[in-house]
């Protein structure tokens, strides 16, 4: 007996070892099927988009100097190789040689010269200026005083170096953005790009070519034959607009071989032997924030009374199903910036939640609500999004609130709406989530001049650590840098961390060459779109 | 007839249109937030961006300003340009769309009218026998299932359990155009959106119907010794049908923002899931010009029951 178990065990071991190496040479053709939730808008320009949507193809069409894996680190595309200078201030790439647009022209460095002068043009109209603006020169080019930009050098055809005016970390992981074709742009005025029909028929050196965009039905690309790396093997990659509701029907009905979901459909694709369903932790993290320009929410116990006296755990186990992690600062775990040395995770304990308010001064009043001179715990929250979740975790909220004496009227709003009341300060409290991009610099966020420090937190202490992570350009020194931080921002709670997201997505298993146990990136990011293939018989 | 029409358009149309357009002007103006909101997931943004995006956009001038600027345009046949990061034209939006959410919207209507007036006639003839009640228990749920539950439903039925028909959309990338399989993609969203219209024309149907009976032309009719048939299909079917064709004018509307939840639950690329969606953005120009496009269609379905009215009963004219 003890022998069968053994060899089944082998076998168990041995068999998908097997067939993974009998599907290890990729072969080409095929059509890889997408599903998205809101059609693209039809921006595919690197420089202008500002949905994700537009993104998921312009990532397929276009290759920037950069990349980034899935350890979240910077890696080559068209730049084969960069190198700092010693005072940290320039960065110079070296361009890849033999490198097509899908026209058939070789990308150089005046491309890349191109695309990043344009956007810190005076007239241009999308939003990335402020991640360039560090770039020497910019803000005199920017401001119409001068036509060049300092910073920016052309060595020659392979080589071009940016200069910046102090040492900023996350500059490097920018360089993500696409290329753009100089031949066909560079005669169009910058402030006309954004209605050019270019960007409904994008050109780039990406490995997939456009070919068709059909607003709210799909997106087709074709898989470039002069790709500069491995791959592309898929013929054709073709994104449809589909219903969220309907995604597990189309996965059923083979019509789609990826899709993102949510984790209430989980169970139902689950039943279908062909689809595999992956979760991943994404780079972003909900929370509450108070108002701290009132009296009331100004101290720091009270944002740990209602983090302690808020039952996160049971949000993320039954409310979530477990597709979630409580967040006790604003770093997701996935980021190499990431620390839980130090950090208060917070447990439900409303007994120390009604202990802090006791040590703050407050005392409950008649109906049971903290009461301190003229200021009373009972305030407005704001919430947006309506899904049975959301109600859900604002129901416990309100009633773990009411048994550590805090009285919560809920205001569910429409989000423009709620975002209206949010930028007039006019909230007591509210909930929202954050997206954030691969470098763990907070100034955007958290900084006390950033216009999206929603709280009006100030403290010295953090905007010095937050100035220190930008300008030090040793990684190992930036985590210790941003370790102090998270727990400086555990201790202070300026938001009540609430969750970091999880994703789920699902994916039909014929489909080859994605990253089985997923980083914060998904299941396939930029880096590896053309090693995606599909078996011969099953394309 | 035609000095009539030439009327209803120019001195009730222009008017109604132009006071519509302003009132929808300001509500979509006074409600909260507006089109630059999304570019809050931005970060590092600089806050002159944001400034100068508005302005860009033309929201920096006084709203009257900016009305009779948009009316300025319209007049030259101009609907502007849609304020999301694409700056597309809102006509070719328009275009893309419409063909899709008419194919939609007219098949409804006839599958609406024409299951709803035959089942009406039955019900009537049939009154208080068990098929009438059943179909009157039936038209009640049919008035009360709302759009989106129905849809689901069927998606669940025919597309994941039989598989039979496609889970929504409007055909795919190089997928041959045929009519079998245009049927395939229409079939479900315009029996859902078709839903409500049988069922309220049922309903109306019957009762219309039922009141033209009693009268008293009719039993003149049936004493003469004409044949039932002759009686109900030639005598009073005409007459039950006048005020069936007023709802024509009033289902235009219903059947458009009927087609909103529709489209959304089919994936069907038409105007409706492009009008919720410009709604979240607060993306002026193109809420502008959807509503002008629906107000539009609202006042032709009007005007043509009004002519269709006519038609039916010759008492009225229209001098």
């Amino acid at each position: 007996m003890k022998k069968l178990v053994l060899f089944l065990l082998i076998m168990a071991l041995v068999l998908p070892a097997t067939a993974a190496i009998a599907q290890e040479e990729p072969v080409e053709g095929g059509t890889f099927h997408r599903g998205m939730v809101i059609s693209p808008r039809g921006m595919f320009n690197p420089i202008l988009y500002t949905e994700t949507y537009d993104n998921e193809v312009i990532v397929a069409v276009y290759d920037g100097l950069v990349t980034i894996n899935r350890e979240l680190q910077p890696v080559p595309q068209i730049a084969e190789s960069w190198e700092f200078s010693d005072d940290g201030l320039s960065l110079t790439f070296h361009l890849r040689e033999g490198v097509k647009f899908h026209d058939g022209v070789e990308v150089t460095a005046r491309d890349v010269e191109y695309t990043y002068k344009t956007i810190l043009h005076p007239h241009y109209t999308g939003v990335r200026y402020g991640t360039f603006a560090v770039i020497k020169g910019a803000e005199a080019y920017h401001d119409g005083e001068v036509d060049y930009v300092e910073g920016i050098e052309v060595i020659d055809d392979y080589t071009i170096r940016f200069t910046t005016e102090r040492i900023h970390a996350p500059l490097l992981a920018e360089f993500i953005y696409g290329i753009l074709p100089s031949h066909i742009l560079e005669d169009v005025p910058v402030a006309e790009l954004e209605a050019h029909e270019f960007n409904q028929n994008p050109i780039g050196a990406g490995p997939f070519r456009f070919v068709e965009f059909r607003p709210d039905r799909y997106v087709v690309l074709e898989g470039f034959d002069d790709y500069y790396q491995e791959g592309p093997y898929l013929d054709r990659m073709v994104y449809h607009v589909i219903d969220d509701e309907a995604r597990p029907v189309y996965l059923r009905q083979g019509r789609i071989d990826f899709v993102g979901i949510s984790s209430e459909q989980i169970p139902m694709v689950e039943q279908l032997d062909f689809v595999d369903v992956f979760d991943f932790e994404a780079m972003g993290y909900s929370y509450i924030c108070f108002n701290l320009r009132q009296e009331r929410f100004d101290d720091k116990r009270i944002r740990q009374a209602v983090a302690y006296g808020y039952d996160r755990q049971t949000v993320v186990d039954i409310i979530l199903d477990g597709y979630s992690k409580v967040a006790n600062a604003p770093m997701p775990t996935v980021s190499w910036a990431y620390t839980d040395e130090g950090i208060n995770e917070y447990p439900y304990n409303p007994d120390r939640s009604i202990e802090l308010m006791q040590e703050a001064g407050w005392e409950r009043g008649a109906d049971g609500v903290w009461e301190k001179d003229d200021m009373r715990m009972e305030f407005e929250f704001i919430y947006t999004e309506a899904t049975r979740a959301q109600e859900q975790m604002m129901m416990l909220f309100q009633q773990n609130m009411e048994d550590i004496g805090f009285k919560v009227h809920l205001r569910p709003m429409e989000f423009s709406a709620a975002v209206d009341r949010i930028d007039a300060r006019e909230f007591d409290a509210f909930t929202l989530g954050w997206g954030l991009g691969v470098d763990p610099d907070p100034h955007g966020i958290w900084h006390s001049t950033s216009v999206w420090n929603d709280a009006g937190w100030v403290n010295e202490r953090s905007d010095e650590l937050i100035e220190k992570g930008r300008t030090t350009v040793d990684q190992d020194e930036r985590a210790e840098i941003y370790a102090e931080w998270q727990r400086l921002m555990n201790e202070e709670l300026p938001n009540v961390f609430f969750t970091y997201t999880v994703n789920v997505a699902a994916m039909n298993e014929r489909v080859q060459g994605v990253d089985r146990d997923p980083g914060p990136q998904g299941l396939f990011w930029s880096e590896i779109l053309n090693q995606l293939w599909i078996p011969a018989e099953r394309q | 007839m035609v000095t009539y029409l030439i009327r209803r358009v120019l001195f009730q149309g222009v008017p109604v249109l132009l006071g519509f357009t302003f009132l929808v002007f300001l509500m979509i103006n006074f409600a909260p937030g507006d089109p630059v909101t999304h570019l809050r997931g931005v970060p590092d943004l600089d806050p002159r961006v944001i400034e100068d995006r508005k302005a860009q956009l033309g929201l920096d001038r006084p709203l009257i300003v900016r009305y009779f600027d948009w009316l300025g345009e319209l007049l030259q046949g101009n609907l502007g340009r849609s304020f999301d990061s694409a700056r597309r034209p809102v006509a070719n939006l328009i275009q893309e769309r419409l063909p899709v959410t008419i194919l939609l919207s007219v098949s409804s209507i006839i599958i609406g009218w024409g299951i709803g007036i035959p089942v009406g006639i039955y019900s009537a003839r049939r009154q208080y026998h068990l098929s009438d009640y059943t179909i009157t228990f039936l038209a009640f749920v049919g008035v009360s299932v709302p759009n989106f539950f129905f849809g689901m439903l069927l998606l669940y039925i025919f597309a994941l359990i039989l598989n039979v028909l496609p889970a929504g959309g409007y055909f795919g990338p190089g997928e041959e155009f045929t009519i079998l399989r245009m049927l395939s993609y229409l079939i479900m969203p315009a029996f859902t959106l078709g839903l409500a219209s049988i069922a309220s024309i049922t309903r109306y149907m019957r009762s219309s119907l039922l009141e033209v009976i009693r009268q008293d032309y009719l039993r003149t009719a049936r004493a003469k010794g004409l044949r039932e048939r002759v009686v109900i299909y030639k005598h009073a079917l005409r007459n039950a049908l006048i005020p069936i064709l007023t709802l024509m004018g009033f289902m235009v509307p219903i059947i458009f923002s009927g087609a909103v939840i529709t489209e959304q639950v089919f994936s069907w690329p038409g105007l409706g899931r492009m009008a919720i969606d410009a709604t979240h953005q607060r993306n002026y120009p193109l809420m502008m010009g959807i509503t002008l496009m629906f107000g539009v269609l609202t006042f032709l379905g009007n005007v043509v029951a009004d002519v269709a009215y006519a038609i039916a009963d010759p008492r009225i004219r229209y001098d």
